[in-house]
């Protein structure tokens, strides 16, 4: 029969391919593999698939073969035999080629030998199921427990063979990710946290022991620093020999290029590392926080590391009940969560009145949760720190300016968290300082205003490396500039007199001043005492001194004398709209306008601005003044001439005073001037009219020259 | 808020309680493949999520104390180092560096950009390296303890708008205010004085102004409102009690108060009322918490070296930085100073003198002085204007005087404390300090960053009005992870 020919010939070839493969796995070490075998050896992923499909099929038809329905049903039987017999044929030939493909470079370690020694005993299973199936003692119980040992073997052998091919855990990675933790910033190392990671994630499923690839393998510092069969992995310092560097930056199509098409690539993130990473040669036990602030490596770490103690933050006790934290809550008590979803309590004490021990005590309750305590100026006293020490998961305590001698500090040894220790504005002594050498758990420490030494610091810091101290200003002695003396008047204007009122903000001070426009000196001027009075016009300058501080700069103050105040006053001929004050009134409101001239203090005008007063009783004048502005650069000149008229009443005015002034050059600066007009009149005055003159041409020099210029006037004072 | 009422009288609102049965099983299933994280316990961004009052994860800062810099300071003369500019003195600005930066109305009709470098010399400081102008050798001093960004950038390209928007994440003006955000996400730390504060202090330098509405609650209730600190006798205004009144009248009075409160909050449910009892129950607290932390006359001769004599001058910058500390020691969570006068679009290198003067050896000293009572941990200061400066004269060019336009491409910040990385220099700006090359941290990211380090996520940090959610950081936002420690 031809069927059974072929039978024959395929179970005979069957029979070669074991003894083949037996032959191959007894002399492996001594066998080198042609040239011209490596494809046949490399198609083993290929052809791997029909092994396995065949076999699960046989497997599937093996178990019903027993039953009544298909126990005499000769083409279920014959189809079954053929199956088993091409399976096994398969499973055999699919051996031959891994084997020959493990023999290549590259292919070594724990999963390779797992899954070359389960893929030869699928295919001896397979074969040896083939060959006694039809014997009479291959019952059902046989069979299935064949069958068991066969799918076991199927499903192992695959997944190592996956893993080899794709690279570790490569079935389940998209759903687990076994402990993939980022580590904080402080703790990571510049290679196991930073460049290992890399590799893992994009170059060792080829490059490990079981399948290393151009015989480099990326999974320690060891086998990192030996390179690959095509020399050295990377030159430390000299990215630009680098082959690492090379192979990554290769254009992609090439088939240099790393990691090879079709596999996840780098990011240009990680890229960027790697190339930090080789020329900055750093050790590879070298801690990311040990590279300088403004390094790039380090900048760039912190988008691949975690912050220092970032969100996740872990607490082992439970939350409070909210009721309690609700009921303790007070105006001087704040407790707050330290976020959502954290069992950690923040407290703060506030007011020195209502603090007493009892405000802690009552803490209790929460003595898991509390956290952090800030206790900033309250009258603590040493006693209390035993009812602190029991706040067991305290982290941060503040205890600023509070009244505990540090001689008792040592109590807070128990608080095994404690890592921020503020103390400043405490007294300490030497008893303090070894007191504070015993809280072993300290990482900070805050210790400005407290008395301690240098040397006390230098003692501190050699107890303890990892303290860090902040100390904080300390007053280098030299002297600084006293601010200048503030006036605390008001009104500069007086009728009769007015009290001098200089002060200084700092204590101790001691104000000098001068009535001559000379500058006040430290020996000779006036010092200033309250209950001094001003009488007449009189220019004021001050100047500040103290022991131990640089004097201030001098200041200066004009007090005018106004004796007379006319009882009615308004416009003849008006100022400008925008600059008109209150009304003319705004003139004698004895409230200086300053230097601003658009304050609503000061009346402008282009045109004569001209002014009446009337007395109800006449008044015996002698000097009109009009306090004006010069501010070259918006066109504010001093009024070129000023007129005094005055009588008894509007019909019977003479001119009773005319001065002028010069035109200004363009770069005067700004100045306030009472114009002051002598009356040669000699009688009783009932009405005045004040006439003042702005520029008509602008000088050349001006910007806007030939048009006219203002008059700015913010009082007039009548003595 | 008439939402608010008529939950109150209807319990549940339509559409809630729509949604609410149309969420099945299957909504859930389908949400998952649309929203691939929905069970990696990651949130969604839903304002469910967020509960005011407690951080979303533990924070590193509990407290902001905002410098603001108002009129913008010169980036130029601060913190970034261009010699470049000194260099080519009086050339153009080349048209491919400006590219399409559109100009403000003041410098637009200039024919001439004529670059110009700083008058100021930069030097080195600590152990970073920051370059740091001679204009702040105090601040030089502590750039070992500071992180300094020299790219942040930002929409706006004049003041009112760029510092609406720095203020509270939108230009227009009716949004909460960083600070309320901030109480409103954290809640108070100290319950006798309020969580927002701010102080103002004005230079000598060209001014601009600032308002009410960038300290205003915007939607949230009111008590996240700033308060404001005067410099005045009364720090805060209507604090006192009147004359004829003692503390025990006014107890009666305010339990009385409260009690006709509760009766109407009952009626109508607003709880602007809730809100009201609890503004008139912490002032009362306040009458005797606030002077005690106004009164500076107890602070010792070195702190007043430290910050300046002026420390001692109400309403200077110094005394808002003394008063910012102690405010802050207090519990104060969001402190929010204006230092006006920095807007110098001419006579740059005096007024600048003038203005750095001003803030430099106080902004130094609030920094050491919160470092030396171990609060810098847990203090976020931040540092900064509303915009930078153009590389290129406004109006005539002189050595010694020259000017500088607003420029919003590319400032200066800088942020010290609350886990903010200290001794970094971050981001980079080309060589005529015109655009950012390295690493840009725009207005959202700089307030995704700050509420980061507060423990807040920006994208939970949510309050629904007129029928949408809104975040300081609208829809945009990014934590700037390369600053943090």
């Amino acid at each position: 029969m031809i069927k059974r020919d072929y039978q024959v010939l395929a179970e005979n070839f069957l029979f070669f391919l074991n003894i083949f493969i037996l032959f191959l796995l007894i002399f492996s070490s001594s066998l080198a593999i042609p040239q011209w075998l490596q494809p046949f050896g490399r198609l083993h992923p290929l052809l791997l698939h029909f092994p396995i499909v065949l076999l699960l099929m046989a497997i599937l038809l093996e178990l019903f073969r027993f039953n009544k329905k298909f126990i005499n049903e000769p083409l279920y039987q014959n189809f079954t035999n053929w199956v088993w017999l091409i399976a096994a044929i398969f499973a055999a030939i699919t051996v031959m080629m891994g084997l020959f493909l493990s023999n290549e470079p590259g292919y070594e370690g724990g999963t390779l030998q797992w899954h070359k020694w389960l893929g030869v005993g699928i295919a001896f299973n397979a074969t040896a199921i083939y060959w006694f199936r039809n014997k009479h003692w291959y019952t059902i119980k046989i069979v299935r427990g064949s069958l068991g040992l066969l799918m076991a073997l199927l499903i192992v052998g695959g997944d190592y063979g996956a893993n080899l091919t794709h690279g570790e855990n490569f079935v389940l990675a998209p759903v687990w990710h076994p402990e993939k933790k980022k580590v904080a910033i402080d703790k990571a190392l510049v290679f196991n946290d930073l460049i290992e990671p890399i590799f893992q994630e994009k170059c060792t499923s080829c490059h490990n022991p079981n399948k290393s690839k151009g015989g480099l393998i990326l999974v320690d510092e060891k086998s990192v620093l030996k390179g690959g069969k095509n020399g050295k992995f990377y030159a430390g310092g000299q990215p630009q020999l680098s082959l690492l560097l090379k192979r990554v930056h290769e254009p992609e199509q090439e088939k240099e290029h790393m990691p090879p098409t079709g596999k996840p690539q780098l990011t240009t993130q990680e890229m960027l590392l790697l190339y930090l990473w080789v020329k900055e040669n750093a050790a590879f036990n070298k801690k990311v926080v040990d590279l300088p602030q403004n390094d790039s490596l380090r900048i760039i770490a912190t988008n691949f590391l975690k912050p220092n103690d970032e969100k996740e933050i872990h607490f082992d006790f439970g939350a409070a009940d909210e009721k309690v934290i609700k009921k303790l809550n007070n105006n001087y008590r704040t407790i707050y969560p330290i976020g959502q979803g954290l069992p950690a309590l923040g407290v703060n004490i506030y007011n020195k009145k209502t603090y007493e021990p009892k405000v802690l005590e009552e803490l209790l309750d929460l003595k898991k949760q509390i956290v952090t305590l800030d206790l900033n100026r309250m009258p603590v006293k040493d006693a209390e720190l035993k009812t602190i020490a029991k706040f067991e998961n305290l982290q941060t305590l503040i205890l600023n300016f509070t009244d505990i001698t540090g001689n008792t500090l040592k109590e807070l040894a128990p608080l095994k968290h404690l890592n921020t220790l503020a103390l400043s504005g405490v007294r300490l002594n030497s008893d303090g300082l070894a007191q504070i050498a015993l809280l072993k758990s300290i990482t900070k420490l805050t210790i400005w205003n407290t008395g301690l030494t240098d040397k006390d610091i230098a003692s501190l810091k050699a107890n303890n490396k990892n303290l860090a101290i902040i100390t904080g200003y300390k007053d280098d002695g030299k002297p600084i500039k006293l601010n200048n003396p503030q006036i605390g008047n008001t009104n500069f204007i007086f009728a009769d007199k007015v009290e001098l009122q200089l002060k200084h903000p700092i204590k101790g001070v001691e104000l000098r001043y001068t009535t001559d426009g000379t500058d006040p000196d430290s020996i000779k001027s006036a010092i200033f005492k309250p209950g001094t009075y001003i009488n007449n016009n009189e220019f004021i300058k001050a100047k500040a001194f103290k022991a131990g501080w640089l004097s201030s700069d001098v200041v200066s103050f004009n007090f005018y004398k106004n004796a007379f105040t006319p009882d009615s006053i308004g416009y003849l001929a008006g100022p400008n709209d925008k600059y008109s004050g209150d009304g003319a009134k705004t003139l004698i409101d004895k409230d200086l306008g300053g230097t601003n001239f658009g304050n609503g203090k000061w009346i402008g005008s282009q045109k004569d601005l001209v002014i009446y007063m009337q007395f109800s009783s006449p008044k015996n004048l002698n000097t009109v003044t009009l306090n004006c502005m010069r501010n070259i650069g918006s066109q504010i000149f001093l009024p070129i001439g000023v007129e005094v008229w005055g009588g008894i009443d509007k019909n019977h005015l003479k001119l009773l005073s005319s001065i002028k002034t010069p035109i200004p050059l363009k770069d005067d600066p700004l100045l306030l001037k009472g114009m002051e007009c002598k009356l040669n009149a000699g009688k009783t005055i009932s009405y005045l009219k004040i006439i003042a003159k702005p520029i008509q041409k602008l000088p050349s020099w001006d910007p806007v020259k030939n048009q006219p210029g203002w008059v700015f006037v913010d009082e007039i004072f009548l003595n | 808020m008439e939402k608010d009422i008529l939950e109150h009288r209807l319990q549940i609102n339509r559409r809630h309680f729509l949604s609410k049965l149309s969420l099945g099983l299957g909504s859930v299933a389908l949400g998952s493949l649309l929203i691939p994280n929905l069970f990696n316990g990651i949130g969604t961004g839903s304002d469910e999520d967020f509960i005011p009052g407690i951080p979303n994860f533990a924070p590193k800062a509990k407290r902001v104390i905002y410098l603001f810099q108002d009129g913008a300071p010169s980036q130029l003369e601060s913190f970034d180092y261009k010699p470049k500019l000194r260099e080519m003195m009086g050339q153009e600005l080349p048209p491919s560096v400006r590219g399409n930066q559109i100009l403000t109305g003041m410098t637009a009709q200039q024919k001439s950009f004529p670059l110009i470098g700083s008058y100021y010399d930069f030097k080195q400081y600590g152990e970073s390296k920051a370059w740091v102008s001679d204009l702040f050798p105090h601040i030089g001093k502590i750039a070992d303890d500071i992180c300094i960004i020299r790219s942040m950038n930002t929409d706006a390209i004049n003041h009112d708008p760029a510092l609406t928007f720095f203020q509270t994440g939108a230009q227009q003006g009716n949004r909460p205010s960083m600070g309320a955000w901030v109480s409103y996400g954290l809640g108070s730390e100290n319950k006798n004085l309020p969580a927002f504060t701010v102080l103002l202090s004005k230079g000598k330098g060209n001014g601009q102004g600032v308002y009410s509405k960038l300290w205003s609650n915007g939607f949230l209730d009111s008590i996240h409102q700033g308060v404001q600190f005067s410099s005045s006798e009364n720090p805060v205004l209507y604090l006192n009690d009147q004359d004829g009144i003692d503390k025990r009248d006014r107890r009666k009075m305010l339990d009385k108060l409260a009690e006709l409160n509760e009766m109407s909050a009952k009626e109508f449910g607003d709880p602007e009322i809730n809100a009201k009892i609890q503004q008139y129950e912490m002032a009362y607290r306040m009458q005797s918490a606030v002077p005690d932390i106004m009164d500076v006359s107890k602070e010792p001769d070195d702190i007043v070296k430290m910050y300046g004599p002026d420390c001692l001058v109400p309403g200077t910058y110094a005394a808002n930085c003394l008063l910012a500390r102690k405010l802050s020691e207090n519990g104060v969570r969001f402190i929010q100073l204006y230092h006006q006068g920095w807007d110098q679009h001419s006579n740059l290198p005096k007024e600048m003198a003038g203005q750095a003067k001003d803030v430099d050896q106080a902004s130094a000293a609030l920094v050491t002085d919160l470092k030396q009572r171990g609060l810098l941990d847990e203090t976020l200061v931040i540092w900064g204007g509303e915009f930078g400066r153009t590389n290129y004269s406004q109006g005539k060019l002189n050595v010694d005087n020259y000017g500088r336009d607003h420029h919003p491409r590319c400032f200066s910040a800088w942020m010290a404390g609350g886990g903010i990385k200290p001794g970094l220099v971050y981001g980079e700006s080309d060589e005529f300090g015109y655009n950012i090359i390295k690493d840009p941290v725009h207005v959202h990211d700089f307030h995704a960053t700050i509420l980061n380090q507060l423990g807040i996520d920006h994208k939970k940090l949510t309050f629904k009005s007129q029928g949408r959610r809104y975040r300081l950081t609208d829809v945009a936002g990014n934590v700037v992870k390369g600053i943090i420690a």
